[in-house]
């Protein structure tokens, strides 16, 4: 049957994309279908219980910033809130929530059931409807087809997911689900190119079995920072610590002595884990010469004893599991309420999508998640808020969307992968992109906050409260600027009391406060200025300590811009141009990469290229 | 429009000792590069004799300057010409006086790109851009190539490496710090700073007071006594920088001669004769020919036409694998054969007089061949964008350095290292992010 109703985006999966893709379609505008194989799981953390860490609370502050879901659920979820890289500097601060998940889920749900435009249905997908070479909508397993223009597709690890615990393996999306093999046989006869990754998870132990007593206890930060905007601390659960344990040379010799019935030693596992987060028998056969690993013993929720052992994922046999468990301090006596696995599934290569994350095989149909080799919910979910805005944007007519890696974590995530693809689940370290210094938590509503609203996915509520905050950070400095200090003055004689350093001619007070040692708090003190909020002194301050810095990087940045505006016509001959090298010439053939911006990042290409490009293509436009 | 906001110089004229040489800047401060050079305010289209000066304010040479504001000049940007007295030293000494006025040395082709789009050219002379950043820019990788050879490229990449290990500790520090190591103490960062700014220090002071310039393509001149080698060596000279006699055996030691083939700088060698002797010190001689023979760029092997044997049996089978080399028939003023490239011999084979300079221009464009020499980017520029990203790398280690003590390894220095890094990739070649992190996860184990 069709169903009567037409929709202009279709969401497909409940996961971490997919909920930010169907609730920012939603809130361009755009009438959207939500379609998860279980409404219950929608916003479920299939991985370890926790939000943000460094570089991924970055996207996830811009998630926020794009008026997103996953700082509000997370501020309604965590139970432990905690500032890495504190004294490390503003660019790299981060901050990470461990998160009831539950609450979590809940607060997802809550989200998406009271946005406008959305339309929630529970039902797998195993077919897509194409027609004139295009998506025109998607069939489920009761024959059910729901029609639209734009399809995105956020399918996780259910595509040819299979489990592997020990030598023994059997088909599933996440432990207790069915994967999506329909629609993966479905998608693998369309001309993507596939190939298969790799990630696991730790066993989950009964906490009435663990004794805290001998671990290391690490609460969260007081007072705990908050994830959203719209967010505050009053909406945070009861927190609760975390704890620390170690393996020892015991665990490594049971781990050691198991290794012969491990799908990873023996061969069944094709597909490519991450180097970042390997699994514990990885840890052992790699650094051998390590004596001890750390465990962080997460609680999985309030209202549950269940723990999660962050650092022990492994696909080794249950008895192994069980008997390498019970070796760690504190876990003498654990219970498995759930035994780890390693799951392997399809992904795409991201190099088949434009930077809209619509694939360039299929128009209107768009990707986002792990299905594009990432992992990580702050990963999926950036990707979904912006195929969700692209997608809507797609069916309205307008151009898409595509920030630069100067503007955005985002930028950095989708750029990565669609021009240089990834061998391995692709994390987000802050290393990656190189505007790091501007690309901070604490002005990523200033870097897109405008940006959304012009596009028109920030709601009424976060520009208000946006704008208000903007303009008191303006009017703070416009009051720095306006204040000038004299030597030997009362003023004078206040700051150098306040910060030790000495006042040795006029200046403003933007420019005292450019010196290492002079904190904004001190200002506003001395100035008598009425009280201003800190997230708003803090940006004044940082602006303006940073402003050099960023100064310096300004030239790398308009480079960047011009050749993002540099478009590259399809019909570029890169074979017939003489001065590049073979090897380019195929790289530049294959990606067919959409501006001079994007040809940049291709590896081996050189500015002698990148202005053959130029002039090639100018020709090309001039002919035309 | 550029591509991007820099300002750019480069030798206009073509390397080699012309009588006029041209440095050209391009770009919205290059009236100031321009003044900073002649210490004087410079007026639009007009000639002016002027002193160049180098930083420290020594005079570099003397000559004309042009000044073309933009959008009526070549490039249609503001450009500035530095005509001075050809030849490479001069004009090298005068790029760096507008590199460290604020220039940057400007790609193959670069001023013609900006010419293009700007506007300035049409499109049929469009073509003819491509075309020129084509084959300047194959041309400058030869260059880079050739002057990377040795030492100085072995140095480089060690230092890059070094920054690389740095760098591992720093990022890994900022990106994993839930992780039980100090990263900071057990990669002893401040002591590892401080060598690569030394070495980096070394290494620019080095380039710097020549040690670059005497840096050339390794051309060995050998052959059995009296086949004409000095004679080769003094033709190529244009001076009797060796003692030319008709005894056997004159040269008995290594003679080195800094020759500028046309533009092509060349250290020619030459050795003495290959043959036994019982002359103690010709036989360290003949020991020290063989072993300039091993090492060279390109060996010029010397004969007699009257020769009998073959002079390739002179070499043994192992450096003749290794080796490029031609063979040099000399004396064609006695043999009478014609001068020139042997037609089909290989290795190649070219006659010619040493006496009479019969043959000498194959030669030159022989040698010009081999060495993939163009004549629009001679070893010179390339040393010279070496040197400039060296300094570059310099200028963030030392940024480094001070962010590090004042504020210990956060993201400032971590910025300057990666700077320093990008610098030295423009010589090395480039580390991209994910061959970091490929670095880190190689060297600690990481990860929950």
């Amino acid at each position: 049957m069709r169903f009567p109703d037409s929709f202009d985006v279709i969401v497909i999966g409940g996961g971490h994309a997919g909920t930010e893709a169907a609730a920012a379609a939603a809130r361009m505008g755009a009438q959207t279908l939500h379609l998860t194989m279980s409404i219950e799981t929608i916003g479920a953390m299939s991985c370890n219980p926790a939000i943000g860490g460094i570089g991924k609370s970055h996207l996830v502050r811009e998630i926020d910033a794009l008026d997103g879901i996953m700082a509000r659920a997370t501020d309604r979820a965590g139970i432990q809130f905690r500032v890495l890289n504190g004294s490390k500097g503003p660019a790299v601060r981060a901050t990470r929530a461990q998160a009831d998940r539950v609450l979590y889920r809940g607060a997802v749900r809550e989200l998406l059931e009271s946005t406008d435009n959305l339309k929630i249905f529970q039902q797998a997908v195993v077919d897509l409807v194409v027609e004139d070479g295009r998506i025109a909508g998607v069939v489920t397993q009761t024959g059910l087809t729901f029609r639209a223009p734009a399809v995105v597709l956020t399918t996780g690890t259910f595509l040819g997911g299979r489990i592997h615990v020990g030598l023994t393996h059997h088909p599933g999306g996440r432990a207790g689900d069915a994967p999506s093999n329909a629609l993966a046989e479905r998608l693998r006869a369309l001309p993507f190119k596939v190939d298969r990754l790799k990630t696991g998870t730790p066993p989950r132990i009964d906490g009435r079995t663990v004794d805290f007593g001998v671990m290391t206890a690490q609460p969260g930060d007081e007072p705990a920072p908050v994830m959203s905007l719209l967010g505050s601390r009053a909406e945070h659960p009861r927190q609760v610590p975390c704890h620390i344990t170690h393996t020892n040379g015991e665990t490594h010799a049971v781990i050691r002595e198991g290794l012969d019935r491990s799908p990873m030693y023996t061969g069944v596992i094709e597909g490519i884990g991450p180097r970042y987060c390997p699994s514990i028998e990885d840890k052992v056969v790699r650094f051998a010469d390590k004596s001890s690993h750390q465990v962080f013993v997460e609680p999985e929720g309030l209202t549950t004893q269940e723990l999660y052992p962050n650092g022990i994922s492994t696909s080794l046999p249950f008895d192994v599991q069980l008997r390498a468990v019970r070796t760690i301090a504190g876990f003498e006596r654990a219970h498995i309420t759930r035994p780890g696995y390693a799951i392997e599934y399809d992904f795409f290569d991201p190099r088949d999508l434009a930077p809209s994350l619509e694939t360039k095989v299929l128009e209107g149909l768009f990707f986002a998640g792990q299905i594009n080799g990432t992992t990580g919910y702050e990963e999926a979910a950036a990707q979904g808020l912006l195929a969700g805005i692209n997608a809507a944007l797609k069916v309205s007519g307008r151009a898409p969307w595509c920030p630069r890696r100067d503007e955005a974590y985002i930028g950095v995530l989708v750029d990565d992968l669609t021009s240089r693809g990834t061998n391995e689940p692709y994390r987000m370290f802050t290393s990656r992109a190189e505007f790091r210094l501007r690309l901070r938590e604490d002005n990523a509503d200033l870097r897109l906050t405008g940006i959304g609203h012009t596009l028109g996915v920030v709601g009424r509520t976060r520009w208000q409260s946006f704008t208000t905050k903007s303009s008191a950070i303006d009017a703070l400095r416009a009051a720095l600027k306006s204040a000038t200090v004299v030597p030997g003055s009362v003023l004078a004689q206040t700051i150098e009391g306040a910060c030790g350093e000495r006042v040795s001619n006029a200046t403003d007070l933007l420019a005292v406060l450019r010196r290492p040692a002079v904190k904004i708090d001190a200002l506003v003190a001395a100035l008598k200025l009425p009280e201003v909020a800190a997230d708003v002194a803090n940006q004044v301050e940082v602006q303006t300590k940073y402003d050099g810095y960023i100064a310096r990087q300004q030239g790398e940045i308009d480079r960047l811009a011009r050749h993002e505006a540099t478009a590259l016509p399809r019909s570029l001959e890169y074979a017939a141009i003489d001065g590049l090298s073979a090897e380019l010439k195929q790289k530049l053939a294959a990606a067919r990469p959409e501006t001079l911006a994007r040809a940049a990042r291709i590896p081996g290409i050189t500015p002698a290229a990148l202005s053959l490009l130029l002039v090639h293509a100018r020709r090309l436009r001039e002919q035309a | 429009m550029a591509l991007d906001g820099d300002t750019i110089a480069a030798v206009a004229t073509p390397p080699g000792r012309g009588g006029v040489g041209i440095v050209r800047i391009s770009g919205p401060r290059a009236r100031d590069v321009m003044q900073a050079v002649t210490r004087a305010a410079a007026s639009p289209r007009r000639a002016q004799l002027r002193d160049f000066l180098d930083p420290s304010g020594a005079i570099i040479d003397r000559g004309i300057v042009l000044f073309f504001p933009g959008p009526a000049s070549f490039t249609g940007e503001d450009v500035a010409e530095l005509q001075g007295h050809g030849g490479p030293v001069v004009m090298d000494l005068l790029l760096e006086a507008c590199l460290s006025a604020g220039a940057r040395f400007a790609r193959p082709g670069e001023f013609s790109e900006r010419a293009f789009v700007n506007g300035k050219l049409d499109l049929v002379q469009a073509e003819a851009v491509a075309d020129l950043i084509a084959s300047a820019s194959k041309g400058a990788a030869r260059a880079a190539m050739r002057s990377l050879s040795g030492d100085f490229s072995r140095r480089i990449t060690e230092l890059a490496e070094a920054v690389l290990n740095l760098r591992i500790f720093v990022e890994a520090a900022i990106d994993f710090p839930e992780e039980e190591v100090d990263f900071l103490s057990t990669g002893n960062v401040k002591t590892q700073l401080d060598d690569i700014a030394a070495n980096l220090a070394t290494l620019i002071g080095g380039a710097t007071q020549g040690a670059l310039r005497t840096e050339g393509w390794q051309v060995v001149i050998a052959g059995r006594p009296n086949a004409g080698k000095s004679s080769l060596l003094n033709r190529l000279a244009g001076s009797d920088r060796a003692i030319v006699t008709d005894v056997p055996g004159t040269t008995r030691d290594v003679l080195r001669e800094r020759i500028d083939l046309g533009g092509l700088p060349l250290i020619v060698v030459d050795t003495a004769g290959l043959r036994a002797s019982l002359d103690r010190v010709e036989q360290e001689g003949v020991r020290r020919a063989r072993a300039e023979v091993s090492t060279a760029d390109h060996l010029l092997l010397v004969c007699d036409p009257l020769e009998s044997e073959d002079p390739l049996t002179l070499i043994n089978q192992e450096s003749l694998d290794h080796l490029r080399l031609t063979v040099v028939e000399n004396k064609t003023d006695l043999s009478g054969l014609p001068v020139g490239i042997v037609a089909g011999a290989s290795p190649p084979r070219l006659r010619l007089s040493a006496l009479t300079g019969a043959g000498f221009e194959a030669l030159e464009a022989h040698l010009k061949a081999v060495a993939g020499y163009r004549d629009d980017e001679g070893g010179f520029s390339a040393r010279r964008r070496h040197l400039d990203g060296l300094r570059r790398a310099q200028d963030h280690v030392e940024r480094a350095r001070a962010a590090l003590s004042s504020m210990l390894a956060g993201e400032l220095v971590a910025e300057d290292l990666r700077a320093a890094h990008q610098a030295l990739g423009e010589i090395v070649g480039e580390t991209t992010s994910d061959d970091l992190l490929g670095a880190i996860f190689a060297s600690f184990c990481i990860g929950k």
